[in-house]
C-alpha cells in the first residue's frame, strides 16, 4: 500500500507541520492549532506512568502517517436522506468546518500530555460522524483503523457529534493481524451528545503484537441522554487508554463496560473516569478483565461525583480473573464526592483465581477440565461480547479470545 | 463388567479430619438405594467422594463401577462412566445459558478420541427439541434456556434444573444429594415425577438417594435403605427402614450401635 508519510517524529520542525497543513489545504485556525500542539509535544517531558511500560518504546523513530489511508467506514443504510454525516474528519473540514471548529479539543485538552498534544499535532486518519436532531441510524457505524505500513504509526482523530435526540451505534475497531516490527496507535475520539441523544459507543483495540496503544476517549452527555460503551482490549504490546464520561446534563446516563483479556507479556492499562456534574445522573460501570502468562493490566478508575450534582446513583464493578500465577492485575479504583447529595454510591470487586466449585461442577457434567475454563471466561465476558452489534464481529472477537485461553 | 456401584471399606479425610471411616454399600443397578442419616454423619462427604470433589482425600478404600475403580478418575471421565451428581448446592456459572451449558456437556460425552468434536455433536435441531421436550416434562418455563445456569434461580428451579440436566445426560447411575432441602411439597412433587419418569424410561439405571428426612422417599421409592452414622453403614434394610426412622428417629439406631 502507498501511504503518504511524515518523516520520522525526530525529524519534524514547526516549519514542516505549518507546511503539511496549508498543503492540505486547512483553514488557519487548525493550522494554527497543529502547531501549538507540536510545540508543546516536541518540549514535554515524556509522561511518567507507573504501571504503562514505555521503556522499549522508541517514539523519535515514529513515522506518522499523513493521509487517511488507516481509516475504513463501513455503513449500511442511506446516511445522506437522514442528513447523518460519517466521512473522514479531513473531508469533513471542507463541509462542516464550523461544527468541527466548535468541537475539536472541546472534550479532551490536547496539552494533557505529550501523546494527546502528538495526536493534536499530527492526526490525519478518524472520522466526523454528526447526527441530526431527532433521526435515529438504525444500523450501527463502523470505522476502522489498521495500521497500513509496518513499524508505523496512526494518529486517527474522531469527532462524534449527536445532536439533541440522535441515536445511533458507533463501532471503532483498531485492528491489525500480522505481527510487525514495532508500531504506533495515538487515537482520540471525542464524543458529544445532545439532549436525549442515545449512542451506543463499542471501542475494539485487536491490535498485533508489537503495537503501543496510547489512545483516550471522553464523552460529554448532555441533559436525558444515554451513553452505552462497551470496550474490548484485546490485543497490542503495550496499552494505556485514558476514557471518560462526563455526565454534564441533568439525568444524564452511562452503562458501561469492558472485556480486557491479557497474555503474554502484554501490558494493558484502562484508566477510566467517571464525572457526575448533572443532577439525577446515573452510572453502571462493569469492568471484567482476565490475565494470563505474565501480562499485567491495570485497572486505574476514578469516579467524580461534582458539588453540583444531586441524587446521583454510580455503580461500579470490576471482576479480575487469573488464569496463571504469574500474571498480574492492579485494580486502582477511586472515589471522590463533593456532594451530600448521593441517592446510591456503591463498588464491588473481586480478583482470583477459576473457581474450583464451578470447574467441579462443569466437570462432574462430564465437561474436561479445560472446556470448563474456556465456558467460563467466555460466560465472564458474556456481558460485554452482548452488546457486539455485528454477529461477524462478535465471533471474530469470541474466536480472538478462545484463542488466548 | 459390572454395573452395580460397589463401595468397598471407603475413608475420606476432610482438612484431615477423618469424616468416612470405611463405608461398605452396593448400589445395584437398576435399584433405587437411599441413604438415611443424620446431619454430619458424612452423608455429602459421600456424595461428593463419589464424583470426585477434590476437597475430599481418599485415604482407603475402593469404588468400584463398570469395572474401573472410579477414585482413580477425574470427574469428567467418571461423568462419561455414566455417574451423575445432583447438587443439593448447585453453583452458578455467570455469562454461561443453562442451553448452552447443557450442550457442552452432552458434546463431552458424545466426544470420541481421535475424532473432530463437530463431527461428533449433537445436531442442533436434535438438542433444541430434546431440551424443549424435557423442560416441558419438568414444568420448567422455556426462557430458562436462555438464562445463565444458576444465577439468580430460587432453591426450587436449581433444583428442577438439576433432574433437567440428568434427563438429559441419560446416566446409569445418579446421585442426589438432599434433593429434598429447600423444596416445598409442590416442586418436591415435581423433581419426584421427573426421576420417577426417567427411571421408568431407564430401568436399568441405578438411583442413589441422600436424605435426612423420610418425606422425599414417599415420593420416590426405594428399593433398600441404608442407614449412615458417624462415617459408618449402620443399618440396612427395605423401605420399612426408612419408616422406622420416621417414627423413632436417628436416636433408636444411634442406642443400639452403642450397645452393640
Amino acid at each position: 500500500m502507498t501511504m503518504k508519510t511524515f518523516p520520522p517524529l525526530g525529524e519534524i520542525s514547526d516549519a514542516l507541520v505549518t507546511e503539511m497543513s496549508q498543503a492540505a489545504g486547512e483553514p488557519e485556525w487548525l493550522t494554527a492549532q497543529r502547531v501549538e500542539a507540536w510545540r508543546f509535544f516536541a518540549s514535554a517531558e515524556p509522561p511518567y506512568w507507573r504501571r504503562t511500560d514505555l521503556s522499549k518504546f522508541r517514539p523519535e523513530q515514529v513515522i506518522a502517517a499523513a493521509d487517511t489511508a488507516a481509516t475504513s467506514v463501513y455503513y449500511e443504510e442511506d446516511l445522506t436522506e437522514k442528513g447523518v454525516v460519517l466521512v473522514t474528519l479531513e473531508q469533513a473540514l471542507r463541509s462542516h468546518e464550523a461544527l468541527i471548529r466548535q468541537h475539536l479539543g472541546a472534550a479532551i485538552e490536547p496539552t494533557r500530555h505529550k501523546f494527546l498534544a502528538l495526536n493534536a499535532a499530527l492526526w490525519r486518519d478518524g472520522v466526523f460522524l454528526y447526527v441530526p436532531k431527532n433521526v435515529t441510524v438504525e444500523l450501527p457505524l463502523t470505522a476502522v483503523f489498521s495500521m497500513p505500513i509496518p513499524g508505523g504509526a496512526i494518529m486517527p482523530r474522531n469527532l462524534i457529534i449527536l445532536d439533541d435526540g440522535a441515536n445511533v451505534t458507533f463501532v471503532e475497531e483498531y485492528h491489525s493481524t500480522a505481527a510487525s516490527d514495532q508500531a504506533f496507535a495515538a487515537p482520540v475520539t471525542e464524543m458529544f451528545l445532545g439532549n436525549d441523544a442515545t449512542l451506543r459507543f463499542i471501542a475494539v483495540q485487536t491490535w498485533g503484537e508489537d503495537v503501543y496503544h496510547i489512545g483516550a476517549q471522553k464523552a460529554r452527555v448532555g441533559r436525558g441522554a444515554t451513553i452505552e460503551w462497551a470496550a474490548v482490549n484485546l490485543g497490542a504490546r503495550v496499552q494505556h487508554i485514558e476514557a471518560e464520561t462526563s455526565l454534564e446534563g441533568d439525568g444524564s446516563r452511562v452503562e458501561w463496560v469492558a472485556a480486557t483479556f491479557a497474555g503474554d507479556h502484554q501490558n494493558l492499562l484502562t484508566a477510566p473516569w467517571l464525572r457526575h456534574i448533572g443532577a439525577k445522573t446515573e452510572a453502571h460501570m462493569d469492568f471484567k478483565t482476565v490475565v494470563k502468562d505474565q501480562s499485567y493490566t491495570t485497572f486505574d478508575g476514578m469516579i467524580k461525583i461534582e458539588r453540583q450534582s444531586r441524587a446521583t446513583v454510580s455503580r461500579l464493578e470490576e471482576h479480575a480473573l487469573h488464569l496463571s500465577p504469574k500474571a498480574r492485575s492492579d485494580s486502582i479504583p477511586g472515589l471522590m464526592i463533593d456532594t451530600n447529595d448521593v441517592a446510591r454510591a456503591g463498588h464491588a470487586s473481586t480478583s482470583g483465581e477459576v473457581d474450583e466449585e464451578q470447574l467441579f461442577y462443569m466437570r462432574s457434567r462430564g465437561i474436561p477440565r479445560d472446556d470448563a475454563i474456556h465456558l467460563i471466561v467466555t460466560g465472564f465476558f458474556e456481558p460485554v461480547l452482548d452488546r457486539i452489534p455485528h454477529d461477524a464481529l462478535r465471533r471474530r472477537i469470541a474466536d480472538m479470545i478462545e484463542a488466548k485461553i | 463388567m459390572n454395573s452395580d456401584l460397589v463401595i468397598n471399606d471407603l475413608r475420606v479425610s476432610v482438612e484431615d479430619k477423618e469424616i468416612l471411616k470405611g463405608v461398605n454399600l452396593t448400589v445395584k443397578a437398576g435399584s433405587i438405594h437411599a441413604i438415611m442419616g443424620p446431619n454430619g454423619s458424612g452423608k455429602s462427604t459421600l456424595a461428593y467422594t463419589l464424583m470426585g470433589h477434590p476437597g475430599y482425600t481418599v485415604t482407603g478404600g475402593e469404588v468400584w463401577y463398570q469395572g474401573r475403580n472410579i477414585l482413580e478418575l477425574e470427574p469428567d471421565e467418571r461423568s462419561k462412566l455414566g455417574l451423575f451428581l445432583a447438587f443439593q448446592y448447585p453453583v452458578a456459572i455467570p455469562g454461561v445459558t443453562v442451553a448452552n451449558f447443557l450442550r457442552a456437556a452432552i458434546n463431552a460425552h458424545r466426544a470420541e478420541e481421535g475424532k473432530d468434536p463437530k463431527e461428533t455433536a449433537i445436531p442442533m435441531a436434535q438438542f433444541r427439541k430434546q431440551l424443549r421436550e424435557q423442560m416441558a416434562a419438568l414444568g420448567i418455563d422455556e426462557g430458562f434456556a436462555r438464562r445463565y445456569l444458576n444465577e439468580g434461580f430460587s432453591g426450587g428451579e436449581k433444583k428442577r434444573i438439576e433432574i433437567l440436566q440428568m434427563a438429559m445426560l441419560e446416566p446409569s447411575m445418579a446421585i442426589m444429594d438432599e434433593t429434598d432441602s429447600g423444596l416445598d411439597i409442590d416442586a418436591l412433587k415435581i423433581v419426584a415425577q421427573g426421576v420417577n419418569t426417567l427411571y421408568a424410561q431407564h430401568p436399568e439405571m441405578g438411583v442413589l438417594v441422600i436424605t435426612h428426612y423420610q418425606r422425599l422417599l414417599n415420593y420416590i421409592k426405594p428399593h433398600f435403605v441404608s442407614v449412615l452414622m458417624d462415617g459408618r453403614i449402620v443399618r440396612e434394610g427395605g423401605p420399612e427402614l426408612a419408616l422406622e426412622l420416621e417414627e423413632k428417629g436417628y436416636d433408636f439406631i444411634r442406642e443400639e450401635v452403642a450397645s452393640a
